[in-house]
């Protein structure tokens, strides 16, 4: 059941990869937290219930449903453009995720450590290579803060391989990282979104002191 | 019981299209033609005669032929479950591929031979698509074959069973690349509208322009046959070994209906892609293959 989900994980990213709207960026980092989710559910069931009802609200309340509305709520109300608009076109970003996830099979294979089961690694690689390339290739700040989400999502599986043994601590500070990431970024955008009109990256060349 | 698989794909074939167009026009609100207009369509192009140019050669009078003839051969090798089909040897699935792809260089070529720009282009596209599509085939079949360890459809077909969590999920993916390997080889929609009126936006329909009469009513059968095909394969994956005829003979009719209504479903309520958004659609599936395919490989334990 785990690997289906992982799986299903992998093909939101080939999907992120190729997606043309911002409105479809939010709804797939949603579907990633319900994703994380169920994984969350499957792996951790044996951990104490006050612990496990923790994670899980955790994943489900924020992952899915907070931070998307959030997302959502800035970019209606700085009139952002829907598209992406991506530096590369879509077609080299399909090959090159394609790529990452052939490439952090590899690496994941090479390694020899038996600690950590091997699809938990592969698919938390490819999500941080995946994240690291759409905050490079992307214009948007607001997809520079989907970006790091999806590098968060990364992190979450990595711990959910070895949840079983810590999982409180992972999880908490995971859970600030985002909270903290999202809103101070959020605010920053905002800002932005009230001096000048786009919120492209590239805007920030003309400021001077 | 060789020819099973056969007769089944050409009844099959006689009710796909009208399953789908009946499929459309009932999201649509309208009552539509009946299930078997279309097959009535092709017998009526194939009584008449063919019209051809006089800048045409032999080529062009010969490609619907060919094309029809391959798309036929291929069909020979899909088993039906346990049963193999007519003909069956080690690796014919990479046989299968490239007869279709005979078929559709024939198709390829005539389109040139008639020296109309628009269906040098509706060629040129077409050719793109087909390259692009080719290596989530092979690369679907080859991790199946890896899964089985047979080289040929019916093997493969005959011996898979899924078991595990894990199967049952590269099973369903399968499904959904076959369905839109299928959607994409019959030009449908989210890549190509058999219904579009501009030739700038033509794919498949710009090609077979000058096609008239018989030669007409072959191309557009051979696309129904096409789609029974695929629809086929996908009932294979459904049909575990084992099952008497009487079980897996309703699950073939089944899957070809769900088949045909699914993809009456997509045409209904999605539109066709913008045409720079097509070649990175297509190469999501090869991606997806390739998933399947790591997929196997941790089923098997071949990575330490």
């Amino acid at each position: 059941m785990t690997n289906i989900l992982l799986i299903t994980y992998t093909i939101s990213l080939i999907y992120i990869a190729m997606a043309n709207r911002m409105l479809t960026y939010i709804r797939i980092i949603a579907f990633q937290g319900l994703l994380l989710f169920g994984i969350a559910f499957v792996e951790l069931i044996e951990i104490n219930l006050l612990n496990l009802v923790f994670v899980l609200l955790e994943t489900i309340i924020i992952k899915a449903v907070a931070i998307p509305y959030f997302l959502k709520y800035i970019l209606d109300r700085n009139r952002i453009t829907r598209e992406a608009e991506p530096y590369v076109s879509n077609f080299v970003s399909v090959v090159v995720v394609t790529l990452i996830v052939l490439g952090s099979f590899f690496l994941a294979n090479s390694v020899q450590d038996t600690s950590v089961r091997k699809i938990f690694f592969i698919v938390a690689l490819s999500a941080l290579f995946t994240g690291l390339y759409i905050i490079i290739t992307r214009r948007k700040i607001l997809t520079h803060v989907m970006g790091f989400m999806i590098i968060e999502n990364g992190v979450f599986v990595l711990s959910l391989a070895v949840g079983s043994e810590m999982p409180m601590l992972v999880n908490t500070g995971i859970l600030l990282d985002i909270f903290v990431s999202v809103i101070l970024l959020g605010i920053f955008a905002d800002k932005i979104g009230d001096v000048f009109e786009e919120q492209d990256v590239e805007q920030l060349k003309n400021l001077k002191d | 019981m060789h020819v099973l698989s056969l007769i089944l794909i050409i009844i099959a074939s006689w009710f796909f299209t009208g399953i789908v167009i009946r499929t459309k026009s009932i999201f649509s609100g309208r009552k539509g033609p009946g299930i078997m207009q279309p097959m009535k369509d092709i017998i009526r192009s194939l009584r008449k005669g063919s019209v051809y140019s006089s800048t045409s050669s032999f080529i062009f009078q010969l490609a619907p032929t060919v094309y029809f003839s391959t798309v036929l051969m291929a069909i020979l090798f899909i088993p039906f479950g346990n049963h193999a089909g007519v003909l069956s040897f080690n690796g014919d699935f990479v046989f299968f591929a490239y007869a279709l792809a005979l078929g559709k260089f024939f198709m390829i070529i005539a389109a040139l031979d008639t020296g109309s720009s628009f269906e040098g282009m509706g060629a040129s596209r077409e050719a793109l698509y087909s390259m692009l599509v080719e290596p989530a085939f092979f690369i679907l079949m080859g991790s199946f074959s890896l899964l089985t360890g047979y080289t040929s459809f019916a093997g493969i077909f005959g011996s898979l069973h899924f078991g595990s969590y894990i199967s049952y999920g590269i099973g369903a993916l399968a499904s959904f690349v076959f369905v839109t390997i299928a959607l994409i080889e019959n030009s449908r929609v989210p890549v190509d509208d058999p219904k579009t009126h501009l030739e700038l936006t033509m794919i498949h329909e710009v090609m077979i322009l000058d096609n008239s009469g018989f030669d007409l009513g072959l191309i557009l059968y051979a696309t129904n046959l096409k789609f029974a095909m695929y629809g086929a394969i996908i009932a294979n994956f459904f049909l575990t070994p084992g099952y008497e005829w009487y079980y897996s003979i309703p699950i073939f009719v089944v899957v070809q209906m769900v088949f045909a209504m699914i993809v009456g479903i997509i045409e209904s309520f999605s539109a066709r892609f913008r045409m720079n958004h097509n070649p990175q659609f297509i190469l999501m599936f090869t991606s997806i293959s390739l998933l399947i395919f790591l997929g196997v490989l941790l089923m098997m334990g071949k990575i330490i």
